[in-house]
């Protein structure tokens, strides 16, 4: 099953997408991911295997970005 | 605690939301552009959340890209009810002008919006993807037609600024409510035949 998991984060520059991009691409459970830094809210789009959001917000947040969920 | 949005794709897929979307992202393109589009403006405009958009978008470009192609695929969907392209010449044109002004007279924001993503760099790709069968089509009438001598033979620029331009003109007067003296114009089947009767008169060998 795939999942899709939102969040919000302040990944502006293409330095810190570099950096986000080297954590996301870490993890396993990722099959897919892209930053729209154009939003205000510069949203993290995950399409991953697990449902469990917190493994990537806290890797995010350990390398200190910013990274909440995006709420429905 | 918020609710987490977690929720695989298959349960939360709610066409009606998607439909908005497609619907409003429609309007806001043709009323201020590609570049007044955000999808925080669309969330508000859709009444749907940036969460719920960015589940089936990854972001702006590929919102419109989508929408775009779906568009493409409806309009070329539209323009080629009852069309055969062994038809003979007049009855195919008929046909394509009928299916064309149906498809502006019903659908006229959809219509401007792929006019709009026709002369954007996102048109390249929608369009020669949608756009393929559409001018195999196209060009296997024509080709058919030049054969049984039903068409004269012309460049295929010259035959589409004959065979179509005229109906465009029409569509674009109708759209402005009137026409290059400023005086009122209404679209009508009377004037659509008139104009076409004029069209296959000057095609015809």
């Amino acid at each position: 099953m795939k999942h899709v998991l939102i969040f919000k984060t302040n990944v502006e520059s293409e330095e810190q997408l570099q950096q986000a991009a080297l954590l996301l691409d870490a993890n396993g459970s990722i099959l897919k991911w892209n930053i729209d830094r154009e939003d205000i809210d510069r949203v993290l789009r995950i399409e991953s295997t697990l449902a469990n959001m917190y493994d990537i917000m806290k890797v995010m947040v350990d390398a200190g970005f910013l990274c909440e969920e995006l709420t429905d | 605690m918020n609710v987490h949005l977690y929720l695989p794709i298959m349960r939360i897929k709610d066409e009606q939301k998607i439909d908005a979307i497609h619907e409003k992202a429609v309007e806001t393109i043709v009323k201020y552009g590609f570049d007044g589009l955000s999808m925080q403006k669309l969330a508000k405009a859709a009444n749907v959340s940036p969460a719920t958009i960015y589940i089936y978008f990854k972001d702006r470009d590929d919102l419109i890209q989508q929408v775009a192609t779906k568009e493409a695929a409806k309009m070329v969907e539209a323009s080629l009810k009852g069309f055969d392209a062994t038809m003979p010449f007049a009855e195919g044109l008929t046909i394509q002008w009928k299916n064309r002004a149906k498809y502006w007279l019903k659908h006229p924001q959809q219509a401007k919006f792929l006019e709009q993503v026709r002369h954007s760099p996102v048109g390249e790709e929608v369009y020669s993807k949608v756009k393929k069968e559409f001018s195999l089509v196209m060009s296997e009438f024509v080709k058919g037609a030049v054969k049984r001598r039903e068409l004269i033979k012309l460049p295929i620029e010259v035959y589409w600024a004959v065979a179509f331009a005229p109906f465009y003109q029409l569509v674009k007067f109708h759209d402005d409510g009137k026409s290059m003296s400023g005086q009122p114009f209404k679209w009508s089947d009377a004037y659509m035949n008139q104009t076409l009767k004029l069209v296959i008169k000057a095609l015809t060998p």
